[in-house]
């Protein structure tokens, strides 16, 4: 593992043991209260309870869109005569997000004991868990951490002894961003194209197999232990009152020390960039934040000032906390490159069902890398907020939105240098980010 | 509808709702686009289609909802349930603008190739440019280009570049016929419409629908093809006679005042295509692919002059020999055709009555690797009226051995036969033969009196289908002077029969 362990103040529900070669087994994860809430749950605990427990933990969704998981798990009516399917959404693919590939590479049980305990919680007899294809470690200790389930008797009949019973299928994707989206994981776990469904109805009442069905990330399910092994009243206890528990955030970009980091939410933000994380490589300034994933909007170096970790700060900030794929970006980047790669990226995993999308994101790159090539008009601004602006809300999955508010965050917050590039046909910064080379100072000594 | 249908109506729940401050009801779980339409507002719209599943991708039914808290809300009509004092509004400004920006984003990778494409004249994006964007595209940047010419099948061009991935095609494959025999392919911008790799469209018999279901120019017939322009045609409504369902077709031909005589004359008189009429108790919106082709089957070489044993003979001289052999007949037998109307075969009856005794014969017989009957339209019988015809007349009895009496008494001393499909070898030995049949055939000649006659598309009339359904069918062509509507033949020779019979 290349995450180093980190000396962050606050709670920590997951990072808060060695990590070593053996620190993801079965065994070693039965020394750390392993598998003892599901034995509470299922021992002591009504189906309805669990649920109850976890709404009252105000648990919010770590996916991106922090809807509450217990209001969530509660549309799903108990006793319909209809099977329910419960779904780890452990596709991780908004750009500069791997904060689930380090659970499931860590601590691959804790989430597979949320799976089965919320599978309890909802009653179902299957439950899925659909992997980034991309994924080698994370997918070999998630097979791993299944089989030493099934053999211990944590999964399959009869679950520890009790009535309950439960089958885990863990199935990889193949590659698109946008089958992170529920509906359109849902598709691709029953063998269709991946593309996203619209709503109503709801995913929880007609969800795979036209079944209701609960699609969960894998940090929200690895947090269900934690809640039933403390219980809602401890669990909130940690984090600020709108936002319970902890984040995990995943930082690269320009920054010192890029990794993952547990974060207590409610942590100051810029305490965690400049100290925590060491502040931007070879002691540049921050230039701006992208929060969580390049879904999210962008927020200068001052917009994060007095701002916590937390997701009310964060709308309030003018952003969202989104996934924790936090992204650094140091002065001297240019922005209309910037925004050039991002709309590459949506262009490509457009998945070209609905219109605005499917036309607009690749309008959107033509325009930027127009722009970028020298060959910008002084109205290709506007008509990236005109695109930007009909696709707001307009899509059926919010792909379409998101690169939507990525760009015009951009262009908001850095229009003049838009203009300069349209007006010089170059960059402002000339694109030219000097990062020094770990490996020339090495060859520097060599010569010596 | 039965007494139940109707009662069961009537139970629906009814809810309260407005459209544009224009008080309506709907049906509990109708959406908005069904509603609408029940209540005579089109909703515009690309991808829906009222009888295949909503997959609300091409963003252009857009409508807002009034909200108590004044904030704009809007969602796609076609997948938004109605509720109970719902006010749908279709023309606000901000519904104007996204619909005009659906447009733009449509029509920015389309070629807009309008003047060269078949489908100009009839096409939902040209009508909805008008009608919502009527503005010149926004876009400076090349359009992405995409596959031209893809065959889909022997009988489907695909223009990718035209296409909008309103996913019909799809759906219709995967819903409706069952082949599941087209998909899309790739993402974003490059999605394209593929077939299948492991099914054949060629083997959709009801493939062509997708080519009327297409909103664009991307799906055009092979057949169509730089063929006609549609506003040089015009429809007549008419029965596809392929089988015993009797679908109901729209024929499209030269409109009248387009027929010039400076064209081919084949030209003025061609089936140019033929299309599904909706007929919710018959076919609802489909045909198959044979009604597609009616043309080849009506257009196969005519037999246009009248003849006595080969000889050719005018029409009214041929008529009057007919009429005194009937006349002078002993015993005389009547072979009935199965593609009679309804009004043909009740002149035959009526001409005929018991006095000549008369036996169906089926006039076509299903041809090798046709289908003969399937889960969705098509019937075994391919012989439209057989049904109205078995209740005047009994079968052609089977032939038990070779020999030539067996079907028919052997003291039969005239047959006569209308239409097709009848084997000459069943005629008893010595027997004349008065010989109705509309094509060229190598039997005609060999009649004592042959007499050309029309076919559907040069008459009008009913058929009665397999469950009893009466359609009508009218003509589209002028019938030429040498040949006769079977009618008045049937009147003609059935006076030569009483003046004789009686004598």
């Amino acid at each position: 593992m290349s995450t180093v362990a980190t000396e962050l103040s606050g709670t920590k529900f997951f990072m808060n043991f060695p990590v070593t070669d053996t620190s993801h087994t079965l065994a070693e994860y039965r020394t750390r209260f392993g598998y003892q809430a599901l034995e509470k749950a299922l021992r002591e605990m009504s189906p309805t309870d669990v649920t109850k427990e976890v709404a009252a933990a105000g648990l919010l969704g770590h996916g991106g869109a922090a809807f509450p998981a217990g209001r969530k798990w509660g549309v799903v009516k108990l006793g319909d005569g209809e099977p329910h399917y419960v779904c780890m959404n452990a596709d991780e693919g908004e750009p500069g997000t791997f904060k689930d590939r380090w659970l499931m590479e860590c601590v691959p049980h804790m989430a597979l004991e949320g799976l089965i305990i919320g599978s309890y919680a909802l009653q179902g007899r299957h439950a899925f868990i659909y992997i980034r294809g991309e994924f080698d470690l994370a997918y070999r200790r998630m097979a791993e951490a299944i089989e030493e389930a099934y053999a211990a008797g944590l999964l399959g009949e009869n679950i520890l002894g009790t009535e309950y019973s439960l089958d885990v299928v863990l199935y990889r994707g193949a590659g698109s961003y946008v089958c992170g989206e529920a509906s359109a994981m849902l598709a691709s776990l029953e063998g269709k194209k991946g593309w996203p469904r619209n709503r109503p109805p709801r995913l929880t009442v007609k969800g795979l197999y036209q079944k209701p069905t609960v699609v969960n990330n894998v940090e929200t399910l690895a947090n269900v232990p934690v809640i039933l092994r403390l219980g809602a009243v401890e669990f909130k206890k940690v984090g600020t009152p709108k936002s319970p528990g902890t984040q995990m955030i995943s930082i690269s970009g320009h920054i010192a020390k890029p990794g993952v980091y547990e974060v207590e939410y409610g942590y100051s933000w810029t305490k965690f960039i400049y100290e925590d994380c060491g502040g931007m490589q070879n002691g540049k300034a921050l230039k701006c934040i992208i929060p969580g994933g390049v879904s999210t909007k962008i927020l200068n170096a001052s917009e994060i000032e007095g701002v916590t970790l937390d997701h009310n700060s964060a709308v309030a900030a003018g952003s969202q906390l989104g996934s924790g794929g936090m992204m650094a970006v140091a002065e001297g980047t240019c922005m209309v490159r910037l925004a050039q790669v991002i709309q590459r990226f949506y262009h490509h995993e457009s998945c070209g069902q609905c219109t605005p999308c499917r036309e607009g994101m690749g309008w959107m790159e033509r325009i930027l890398n127009r722009i970028v090539a020298g060959g910008g008009r002084p109205e290709d601004i506007d008509r990236l907020y005109q695109i930007s602006q009909a696709n707001d809300g307009t899509t059926i999955c919010s792909l379409g939105d998101s690169a939507g508010y990525a760009c015009s965050a951009i262009m908001d917050h850095y229009r003049e240098e838009f203009e300069y590039y349209i007006t010089h046909k170059r960059s402002m910064y000339d694109g030219n980010l000097t990062v020094e080379d770990p490996f020339a100072s090495a060859l520097v000594g060599v010569a010596s | 509808m039965s007494e139940t249908a109707v009662a069961s109506v009537t139970v629906k729940k009814m809810l309260d709702f407005a459209i544009d401050g224009v008080a309506m009801q709907a049906e509990d779980g109708q959406t908005v686009i069904q509603a609408a339409r029940a209540n005579g507002v089109n909703i515009p719209h690309f991808c829906w289609h009222p009888q295949l599943s909503v997959p609300g991708n091409c963003r252009i039914c857009m409508v807002e909802i009034e909200q108590e808290s004044g904030d704009p809300w809007f969602d796609i009509a076609c997948n938004m349930p109605v509720t109970a004092g719902m006010h749908v509004l279709t023309n606000t400004e901000m519904i104007k603008t996204l619909r005009q920006d659906t447009m733009q984003f449509i029509t920015l990778n389309h070629p807009v190739d309008c003047g060269i494409c078949n489908k100009s004249g009839e096409c939902m994006l040209q009508d909805y440019h008008y009608e919502l964007n009527g503005a010149a595209s926004r876009s400076r940047d090349p359009k992405t280009h995409a596959t031209k010419f893809f065959p889909l099948s022997d009988r489907i061009m695909l223009d990718n570049e035209r296409c909008i991935m309103c996913t019909l095609c799809v759906r219709f494959t995967n819903e409706v016929s069952g082949s599941k025999a087209l998909g899309a392919v790739n993402r974003g911008d490059h999605a394209l419409i593929r077939p299948a790799e492991d099914a054949d469209f060629n083997l959709d018999v009801y493939s062509d629908n997708v080519i009327d279901l297409c909103p664009v120019g991307a799906l055009l017939s092979t057949e169509l093809l730089d063929h006609a322009r549609v506003w040089y045609l015009e429809s007549t409504r008419s029965v596809c006679p392929g089988c015993e369902r009797g679908c109901s077709i729209d024929v499209w031909h030269r409109k009248h005042e387009w027929r010039l005589s400076a064209l081919d004359p084949q030209m003025n008189t061609r089936i140019d295509r033929v299309t599904p009429h909706e007929n919710p108790e018959v076919n609802g919106l489909w045909v198959c692919n044979k009604a597609r082709d009616l043309a080849h089957l009506f257009e196969r070489p005519r037999a246009e002059q009248a003849m006595q044993r080969g000889v050719a003979a005018d029409l009214a001289v041929a008529m009057t020999t007919a009429a005194q052999l009937i006349g002078t007949a002993r015993k005389p037998v009547a072979i009935v055709s199965s593609w009679g109307s309804n009004e043909e075969l009740s002149a035959f009856h009526a001409a005929f009555g018991a006095k000549v005794p008369g036996f169906v014969k089926a006039d076509h017989l299903p041809i090798a690797g046709e289908i003969i009957e399937d889960h969705l339209l098509i019937k075994p019988d391919k012989n439209p009226n057989r049904k109205a015809a078995l209740a005047l007349y009994p079968a052609l009895p089977e032939r038990v051995s070779d020999a030539r009496s067996d079907a028919l008494p052997a003291d039969t001393d005239l047959v006569l036969v209308w239409g097709e499909g009848f084997d000459s070898a069943l005629i008893p030995a010595g027997a004349k033969v008065i010989r109705l049949n509309s094509y060229a055939h190598a039997d005609n000649a060999g009649a004592d009196v042959f007499i050309p006659i029309s076919v559907q598309t040069e008459r009008s009339g009913h058929y009665t289908n397999f469950a009893g359904v009466v359609t009508a069918f009218t003509a589209c062509f002028p019938v030429k002077p040498s040949i006769a509507h079977a009618e008045a033949v049937f009147a003609a020779l059935a006076a030569g029969l009483t003046a004789e019979l009686s004598a």
